[in-house]
């Protein structure tokens, strides 16, 4: 299976955070999600895909294209859709439309007008007046209307209600059925993830974690619940981070089946969600 | 570059006008008080040469557009060559419709015939390339706030010759000596007479400010982050 975006080696340094050695890549016709507390770097990651900042070290390939050295070529196939909306606030949607939709080639009015028709969007509105959840549809739509062959959405469904998330993941989940089209997407929603992402990269403390494909990690992630302190989290094959209450012990791991196998008494084995995963590294005590 | 002047275009029509407006009321009080043609060409082009890039360059700063127009498929260099080549053409309208204003008005002091002339033009061009040059790199890196710290800048710079002449004494000082080249060269860029020469030399001057200050901004605008 071919990549629509490689990523190798990726650093960018600020004062107090470092996107560090970030490597993965995402198959063409699929979607991606990037997880990851707030602060993980998964902004800077999509950020730096468009070039909106510079990286310090490391590769961002696109369709098998340097992002730098072919930035116009490999922009003009992507829709791109920021997690606060940057267009200029006293516009009216279609003057924006309208300047946007010279930069693109496969610019289709007439689907722009399904789509904001769709969104129950008029084109005569004003940006500024518009709520979040609708300025999201707009900027959904621009990024829709030239038949962009890569989405690249920084948390889209961040302060939607959820009804419309649920309209917006459909709608990712129809948009790949031609299996040309691929979508990453940055969420600290887990939920979103688990409901439509193929694949899985989880970024905590500017490093990549994990990288696979969702099926995969729910299969082979797990938590192990036991009562009172007569289990140590390093009894646990593949522990990965754990939680100790008053009157029990909750350990996350990375191979299920291992845990499974073992003569673990008085515990309770399950699968571990996304929230489990992220909850654990992000908050509990990481173990190595 | 077309396609980044029609954004600039769209994204800033209604704001342009606003200012054409403002400069109706302000150039109908200038044009009837003022009746040296000197003083209104410089004037004019302070106006103009602060007005539109504060104008153009404001608004993309006060919405936080520039990631908007980094999205999009064009390089940043084409980008500020872009805001370069909207902000001439807005400056060329300012120029146009100040004259025209000049003319039209009734109760105007200023004969646009003594204005109309190679010298004045060039010599009009070259005063808004330089505050132009100046000030676009400044805002193209830090937004409006750059125009603040520019002028700020030069605030801080006159007290501080003000205070050197003080302390320098003697009408002879450097400092004075610099301001009285400084006052002589504007004088004589105002009234030197108009050979084929001089009228190149001001084009290739104001060029090359131009050229570098283009220069300059392009490795700003490269190198920022959205």
């Amino acid at each position: 299976m071919d990549n629509a975006i490689e990523i190798t080696g990726l650093r960018k340094e600020y004062k107090g955070f470092t996107l560090e050695d970030v490597t993965f890549a995402v198959p063409r016709g699929t979607i991606m999600g990037l997880i990851g507390p707030n602060g993980a770097g998964k902004t800077t990651i999509v950020k730096l895909i468009m070039n909106l900042i510079r990286r310090d070290a490391g590769e961002v390939r696109v369709f098998g294209r340097d992002n730098l050295r072919h930035e116009p070529e490999i922009k003009s196939r992507i829709g791109f859709v920021y997690d606060v909306p940057r267009f200029p606030e006293d516009l009216r949607l279609k003057t924006i439309a309208s300047a946007v939709s010279a930069f693109y080639e496969g610019w289709d009015d007439s689907r722009f007008r399904d789509l904001l028709e769709e969104f129950r969007l008029s084109p005569r509105q004003v940006f500024k007046k518009l709520s979040h959840g609708l300025k999201m549809k707009f900027s959904l739509a621009i990024a829709l209307a030239h038949g962009a062959d890569l989405i690249l959405m920084d948390e889209p469904t961040a302060g939607l209600d959820p009804v419309f998330r649920f309209e917006l993941l459909t709608k990712l989940r129809a948009l790949i059925q031609d299996e040309r089209k691929t979508v990453l997407f940055s969420s600290h929603i887990t939920s979103d993830l688990e409901r439509v992402a193929d694949y899985v990269t989880f970024i905590h403390q500017g490093r990549v974690v994990f990288s696979a494909a969702k099926d995969e990690i729910l299969d082979t992630w797990g938590v192990i619940r036991a009562a009172g302190d007569g289990l140590r989290p390093e009894d646990i094959p593949g522990a990965r981070g754990f939680r100790r209450t008053e009157h029990s012990l909750e350990v996350l791991t990375s191979d299920l089946a291992a845990a499974r196998r073992s003569p673990l008494s008085g515990t309770v084995i399950d699968k571990a969600s996304l929230e489990d995963i992220m909850f654990f590294i992000g908050k509990g005590n990481a173990h190595a | 570059m077309l396609k980044i002047l029609r954004l600039e275009y769209l994204l800033n029509r209604r704001q342009i006008l606003i200012v054409l407006a403002i400069f109706t009321a302000y150039f109908a009080y200038m044009v009837s008080r003022i009746d040296s043609p000197r003083v209104f060409v410089v004037s004019t082009c302070i106006m103009i040469g602060l007005a539109m890039p504060f104008t153009i360059l404001g608004r993309e700063d006060k919405f936080k557009t520039s990631a908007f127009v980094c999205s999009l498929p064009v390089r940043r260099s084409t980008v500020v060559l872009g805001k370069y080549a909207a902000t001439w053409a807005a400056i060329g309208l300012g120029l146009g419709y100040t004259l025209l204003l000049a003319a039209v008005f009734p109760f105007s002091k200023i004969q646009v015939a003594e204005i109309l002339t190679a010298r004045s033009l060039f010599v009009a061009l070259f005063l808004i390339s330089l505050i132009f040059a100046v000030i676009l790199p400044f805002t193209i890196r830090f937004g409006l706030v750059g125009i603040i710290i520019l002028l700020v800048g030069f605030q801080l710079l006159g007290i501080l010759a003000l205070i050197l002449s003080h302390v320098l004494g003697g009408a002879n000082n450097p400092l004075r000596v610099f301001i009285r080249a400084v006052a002589g060269g504007l004088r004589t860029l105002l009234t030197h007479e108009a050979t084929p020469g001089f009228l190149l030399a001001l084009l290739a001057v104001g060029v090359a400010v131009s050229a570098a200050s283009l220069f300059v901004s392009r490795a700003l605008y490269v190198r920022r982050d959205f």
